[in-house]
């Protein structure tokens, strides 16, 4: 349940659409099927040293890499360490300003199990670090990431969480959708990549999940490493890896615009530089980052 | 050029030689000269001393933009994306965004010559060397005259004089090796390392995160440290080094098959009960891979 944004620069408070029909806070990590639990403080007192999390890959969730998709994977540490984030900011809430994670395998079994731990709470922000290892490689560390995120005034929302928290692992779906499909990215190839905001992909907060942002981005980057040069793909394709993600303000309206540029390509890796647009919202930029894409 | 007398007469910013200058109201660059001391195996500048340009461009111009408040850097990201063909490296940095309580900002690093024009190579610029963004925290000013003052001392163009380096700038820390596989590496703290708030410098962080990384991965693959580059540094700075020795360890990631690699990085003030300052992703690779690559 986390926003994945950064703060509303008019007065620290972020809103919901007080008609909003759906309850949002579950889709996208659904997809992923997430399961969560709270782990128990070391310290002792009733802030959450941590949370674990657990997923599985299923087939169609798969990337040219072999393994979950890591946009798929940014989303499942976006949701996992901003509810982590999240906890341990309550009374207040939290927006995400910040992931960065570096993915050294591509290539999982599966299922993932993961972990986030808050480094530290501040009075307007929380650190968090997280941790992926693959429980179907002996537990094989696949990827680390840390995440920043900004507190904020919850206003209207309610935060009610029986404690410790845990969540199930979500079913599988009767009929899975290629994550493209499920978050609404346009085909096409070149170095814009196109997301319909749809419903379904919003947050508590009403504005576009941070892993839809994650999602976008892996697919772009791979799309624009792939235009640029041939020599960007290997015999299976191309597969998003390290990514840097920079929130720097909500996705309201949509459509989504992602324009990216190629840095550089070395041994293997591309390097792309890639700036999010809400289009609707006067184009203004809601995410810059970075994603390099390896050959595979 | 110090600074409210920062840095003080022998600093690593001096001895790097860094030149400043801010551009605009919102974007700043900064450079320093290509030595042997400072790069690495493949031919490329340390990711360390990038990030030390980029620490020092990104918190020019938080100074200028967040007058009177300060600010404290939160994360910091870098990448290494191309090769250097020198004679200088210089970080351009821009805001990407000013919110209330961060900002971020975001910097190219690219190859000039003497006069500070782009380096050609093959009749055009050349290519970028790194890319980062940085996130600063925003402290709001606790005696705002002051800090108006101090921003307003900052000139539009100086230089951190030195004597310069005479030898490897790991050595001039100076890093002690304790345990290379598992990426033990310590610094003392003294004032030749030293931020404004008198504790160890963000790009020193870097610089250490950077050979802890470059160790246990060389280890891992049956090479030293000096053998594997890291690309790619993922700062998370959670507080201030101002005892020491700072101590690092490392997890080591998986591998991929061309020897790509990663490791978190952890960086603890000994001398302050082991708190944890900094945790770093970094990722890599053999130098003999990164030197055999084509760009």
């Amino acid at each position: 349940m986390t926003a994945g944004t950064t703060e509303e620069p008019t007065d620290g408070k972020v809103h919901p659409p007080v008609d909003a029909p759906i309850d949002h806070r579950r889709h996208v990590s659904d997809y992923f099927r997430l399961e969560r639990w709270e782990l128990p403080s070391d310290g002792g007192d009733d802030r959450p040293a941590s949370l674990g999390g657990r997923a599985p890959i299923d087939g169609h969730q798969r990337g040219p890499g072999g393994g979950l998709r890591t946009g798929g994977l940014l989303t499942n540490l976006d949701s996992l360490g901003g509810f982590a984030s999240g906890l341990a900011a309550l009374p207040r809430w939290i927006v995400t300003t910040s992931l960065l994670a570096t993915v050294s395998e591509l290539d999982h079994v599966g299922p993932l199990r993961f972990r986030a731990d808050v480094l530290r709470l501040g009075r307007s922000s929380v650190v968090t670090a997280l941790d992926v290892v693959d429980e179907g490689a002996d537990d094989r560390h696949v990827a680390a990431a840390t995440m920043t995120c900004a507190i904020l005034d919850p206003g209207a929302m309610v935060l009610d969480f029986e404690r410790p928290f845990s969540l199930a692992m979500p079913p599988p779906q009767p009929d899975p959708s290629p994550p493209e499909e499920f978050f609404c990215i346009e085909p096409g190839e070149g170095p814009v990549t196109r997301l319909l905001l749809e419903d379904r992909l919003r947050n508590p907060w009403g504005i576009l999940h941070g892993g839809a942002v994650a999602m976008l981005a892996d697919e772009a980057a791979c799309r624009a490493a792939v235009a640029h040069s041939p020599a960007a793909l290997g015999p299976n394709g191309v597969a998003a890896a390290d990514a840097v993600l920079h929130y720097l303000r909500p996705v309201k309206v949509g459509p989504v615009e992602a324009r990216c540029r190629v840095l550089g390509t070395r041994a293997g890796r591309t390097t792309v530089r890639i700036e999010i647009h809400d289009v609707g919202s006067d184009d203004r930029t809601v995410t810059l980052g970075s994603v390099t894409v390896l050959a595979v | 050029m110090t600074f409210n007398d920062y840095p003080p007469p022998e600093h690593i910013l001096g001895d790097l030689g860094m030149e400043a200058e801010l551009t605009t109201e919102t974007t700043a660059k900064v450079r320093t000269r290509v030595t042997p001391f400072v790069t690495t195996a493949d031919g490329g500048v340390r990711s360390g001393v990038l990030a030390t340009l980029v620490d020092i461009v990104g918190g020019a111009i938080a100074a200028r933009v967040l007058r009177p408040d300060w600010m404290a850097t939160a994360d910091m990201a870098l990448q290494l994306v191309g090769p250097v063909h020198g004679p200088w490296v210089e970080a351009r940095g821009t805001v990407a965004r000013r919110g209330r309580t961060t900002l971020v900002i975001e910097a190219l690093v690219v190859c000039v010559d003497e006069d500070g024009a782009d380096t050609l190579v093959d009749g055009r610029p050349a290519d970028p060397v790194a890319w980062a963004s940085m996130t600063f925290s925003v402290l709001p000013a606790q005696n705002p005259s002051s800090s108006v003052q101090t921003a307003g001392e900052l000139p539009v163009r100086w230089a951190f004089e030195g004597g310069g380096l005479d030898r490897p700038i790991l050595e001039v820390l100076p890093v002690e090796v304790l345990d290379a596989a598992a990426g033990r590496l310590s610094v003392g703290v003294r004032p030749y390392l030293y931020n404004s708030f008198r504790a160890v410098q963000g790009g020193v962080i870097a610089l250490l995160a950077e050979a802890a990384g470059a160790e246990a991965l060389g280890a891992a693959h049956g090479l030293d440290g000096a053998s594997f580059v890291i690309t790619d540094l993922q700062i998370a700075y959670l507080a201030l080094g101002r005892v020491g020795p700072v101590v690092t360890t490392v997890r080591v990631l998986g591998s991929g098959p061309d020897g790509r690699a990663g490791a978190v990085v952890e960086l603890r003030d000994s001398g302050a009960d082991d708190r944890l300052m900094t945790v770093v992703n970094v990722s890599g690779a053999p130098a003999a891979v990164l030197a055999g690559a084509a760009t």
